[in-house]
């Protein structure tokens, strides 16, 4: 689960989550068309890539010239494992605490 | 603060005095819990938790407000550090229990919270919506 730490400080940033909300609707696309769709500049965009890479949330692959950005769901894995065993846990405590109180 | 957080709340059939002595008294949270309980209700307690087949989760009291509010935070060896926080609201004849677990951030940082909620919602409504 050390993972989690690198995806907290990438998405503890309000543009870079936006950036992945635009980037997984649009699919893979390059910072240029990503700054199209996002009031931040090109240059911008290409820094939070580069953090988001890092952490995981996106790939970047050479097409051509360009260079693609590709959102992967499979990053936040680790998040959605920890939220659901803390949730389930949670269900029973709260289920066994009103049995106790019944 | 970043965010990512489980929340769940339950209707008690009881008195917010009796809620309450269910959170911080360890024998009756044990009864509940999962697990043996000892927990010190008092702000820089401890709380431990042990139950056969699971690591020992273990932490402090952050908050107490007596019948109203329990916060601590807590983790086992080698998971995430959490903090927990419990919070009582009399409705009608009995008392709502609001329960937010949320995991610990390793730098602070400001900004909106990321997700409350399901899981699913949380993809819904900030991933791709």
């Amino acid at each position: 689960m050390v993972g989690i730490e690198f995806l907290f400080t990438a998405l503890s940033d309000p543009t870079r989550r936006q950036l992945v909300r635009v980037l997984a609707q649009r699919g893979p696309s390059t910072a240029t068309e990503l700054s199209g769709s996002m009031p931040i500049s090109r240059q911008a965009v290409a820094k939070h890539l580069t953090a988001l890479s890092h952490a995981g949330l996106v790939t970047r692959s050479r097409v051509g010239r360009d260079v693609r950005y590709t959102f992967e769901p499979g990053s936040l894995s680790d998040v959605v494992g920890w939220v659901q065993e803390v949730d389930d846990a949670w269900a029973s405590r709260l289920d066994r605490l009103r049995s106790e109180m019944e | 603060m970043t965010d990512i957080a489980v929340e769940r709340d339950v209707l008690l059939p009881a008195s917010v005095e009796e809620v309450w002595s269910h959170l911080t008294d360890g024998e009756l949270v044990s009864r509940w819990m999962g697990g043996s309980v000892v927990l010190e209700a008092t702000v820089g307690g401890k709380i431990r938790m042990t139950a056969s087949g699971a690591p020992d989760v273990w932490g402090t009291v952050e908050e107490v407000v007596i019948g109203s509010r329990l916060q601590w935070s807590w983790r086992t060896d080698d998971g995430l550090p959490a903090l927990v926080e419990l919070e009582l609201h009399p409705e009608g004849e009995g008392t709502r229990l609001t329960v937010r677990e949320t995991l610990l951030p390793w730098q602070s940082a400001s900004a909106s919270p990321l997700w409350i909620g399901r899981p699913s919602a949380w993809f819904r409504t900030s991933m791709v919506a």
